[in-house]
Formats: structure tokens, C-alpha cells, sequence
């Protein structure tokens, strides 16, 4: 499955977003088949914070684990954010390059 | 009462927080727009436009109404959270089109929201008297202000950690420890990485809470306290870059 950000805005910088789009996503979570892929798209996000990411893509990380894979991640809010939320959740973030 | 349409070089100075003799100097290289009547000079409201004036003394601004209620420009006050998001959209595209921010804009606008945000997430129900923040900036002058009337980080924080005894610890708590002042919520890492990003890239920070005013600066990892004239009961916080 893959998740572009874009689609839920390009600013995602606050908690609140961050839930609601965590709460959005929900709906999909049937879809996904055992061993699937979780891959979330960065392309076209213009600012990315901790405090959204916190809400969506920890809680991600922890259900996935390493099945959570992130792409074009280039843009400098959205590098600084991953290496935040990486030592508050004490695990690593798999990166496609 | 009928209302003036002009404001007299010692109401100009007052508004904008500089001296008299510093508004005569502006008048005198053509930054601002005088008409002599009498000895005097006088300024017409017409003549100043509203963002070029507040913009002039943001961070005076934000502080006169964080410590004694005064009255801010309706442009810069933002009742709530939907209302900021909305006016720091504004901005990020702003600062995308900015020559000077074209590489930091994305920096500037999450530390920004970071440090708004926290004054909605934490004040959230609690607002001893006006909700809502203070936002203004400035791309000429490189400076990005906001404020809020809240709590305060000690107050906040000290439901998490009771021991906290002053407004410099509970600063320095906020910088560099990984807490939520909205346990069992798991969040706290907001202030952690607006000194990250400060310490990587050429911006600085002064924050401001209680008697406790922080400055951050590029490049260096030290968090130096001092202690303030005034008291800020909730934060205010100038970012320059």
C-alpha cells in the first residue's frame, strides 16, 4: 500500500492534523494483506513537523515495524523530523533511498 | 469623540516603541511620511500603512500584549489553532518565493508551528484569560515573533515533574528532556527539535518564560539562560534567521 502525504495536506505541522489524518487512515487498515508493504510518500510535503509525524507515522512504526517504508524524504523539515521521532521512539525509520 | 486620522511624532514613537528623535530621523530620510503643522510634525494613518507600521515593532508588539493585555492588530492575533495553520500557510509560501528562504523555508515553518502549536496543545481548556496566540513576521528583517497569555512551561510541566522549583528549570527541562506536559500522552519532543534545528542551521531563537529568557544560537549546542526585567506569564518567542 502506499500512502501519499500529500493528499493530506502539504503543511503538516500540528497534532490535531496529524490525528485526524491517522483517524482517516484507519479505514484503509482492512486492506492491507499480511507481509504487505506499508510505503508513505513524501513527495510534494512543503513542511513536515514532529508533532504530525508523532501522530501518524509513529504509531505506524509501531504496528509495522519495518514493513513502513519511507520515500523521498529529501526535504529538510522532513529529515530533521525522522531523525527526531527516531530517538523518541528508540527505533529506526526504514528509508528507500 | 471623533477619531484623529493623524498620529503626532510622540504618539508615532510610542506606538512603535523607538524615541521621538528616532521618528524625526525616519521623517527626515523619507521613511515615513510627515506633514509639518506648526512646530511639529504630524502623521497621517493614511500615509502608514498597517502592516508596514505593527510589522515595524513585532516582537514590541507581542510582548506589550503577552504582559498587559494591550491591544494587538486583529493580522496578528490568532484565536485558534485552525486560524494559525491557516496564516502559517500563508507565510511558508511567502518565505518559498523569498530569495533569502528558499532553503530554510520548510526549517523556519515547522520550528514556527512547533512552537505555536505547543501554546494550543498545552493551554488547551486552561487559557487563564484570552485564548489563542500571537503571530506576526517579518521577511525584511528576517524575524518570525509569537506569544501567547498562557500558562507558562513551569506551570505546565511541573504536572509532570513537581519538583521543577523555577522558570529557568523548567526551561531547560523543555530544551533537552524528552517529556509531554500532557502525560499519559505520549508527545514532548517539539522544543527538542526546534534546538535541533537551530543547532544545525543559521537561525537563532530567544524564548522567553516567566522570568527565564533562553537564546539559542546557530552552531552552538550551549542553552544560555539569563534572567528578565519582565514577566512573561505565558512565552513569547523571537526567530531570526
Amino acid at each position: 500500500m502506499i500512502i501519499e502525504l500529500k493528499k493530506f495536506g502539504t503543511t503538516l505541522i500540528s497534532r490535531q492534523t496529524g490525528k485526524e489524518a491517522f483517524l482517516a487512515f484507519q479505514s484503509f487498515l482492512g486492506d492491507i494483506k499480511e507481509n504487505e508493504k506499508i510505503e508513505v510518500d513524501f513527495k510534494g510535503v512543503l513542511t513536515f513537523s514532529p508533532s504530525w509525524g508523532d501522530e501518524f507515522l509513529t504509531p505506524l512504526l509501531e504496528k509495522y515495524g519495518s514493513r513502513l517504508v519511507l520515500k523521498n524524504t529529501s526535504n529538510l523539515s522532513v529529515k530533521a523530523t525522522l531523525e527526531i521521532l527516531q530517538v523518541t521512539a528508540g527505533k529506526k525509520f526504514k528509508i528507500e533511498l | 469623540m471623533e477619531q484623529k486620522d493623524f498620529y503626532t511624532s510622540a504618539e508615532l514613537a510610542e506606538l512603535m516603541g523607538i524615541s521621538r528623535i528616532a521618528v524625526f530621523n525616519k521623517i527626515k530620510k523619507g521613511e515615513i511620511k510627515a506633514q509639518k503643522m506648526g512646530r511639529n510634525f504630524v502623521i497621517f494613518k493614511k500615509d502608514i500603512g498597517d502592516i508596514e507600521f505593527f510589522s515595524s515593532n513585532l516582537f514590541k508588539n507581542a510582548k506589550d500584549w503577552a504582559v498587559s493585555q494591550k491591544e494587538i492588530p486583529g493580522q496578528n492575533y490568532c484565536q485558534n489553532s485552525a486560524i494559525f495553520q491557516a496564516r502559517i500557510t500563508k507565510m511558508e509560501m511567502l518565505l518559498l518565493k523569498n530569495r533569502n528562504t528558499k532553503k530554510l523555508y520548510s526549517l523556519l515553518t515547522s520550528i514556527a508551528g512547533e512552537i505555536g502549536n505547543n501554546s494550543y496543545d498545552h493551554n488547551l481548556g486552561q487559557w487563564p484569560d484570552i485564548p489563542g496566540i500571537f503571530f506576526g513576521y517579518d521577511l525584511n528583517k528576517k524575524q518570525i515573533v509569537l506569544a501567547d497569555r498562557g500558562l507558562g512551561v513551569l506551570q505546565t510541566l511541573k504536572r509532570v515533574k513537581p519538583g521543577l522549583k523555577d522558570h529557568r528549570g523548567a526551561l531547560e527541562v523543555a530544551f533537552t528532556e524528552i517529556i509531554s506536559g500532557r502525560k499519559p500522552e505520549a508527545r514532548g519532543n517539539g522544543l527538542k527539535y526546534v534546538r535541533k534545528v537551530i543547532l544545525e542551521n543559521p537561525i537563532n531563537l530567544v524564548f522567553q518564560t516567566g522570568d527565564a529568557k533562553l537564546k539559542l544560537n546557530s552552531g552552538n549546542p550551549n542553552l544560555s539562560i539569563e534572567t528578565a526585567d519582565e514577566i512573561i506569564r505565558g512565552c513569547i518567542a523571537l526567530i531570526t534567521y
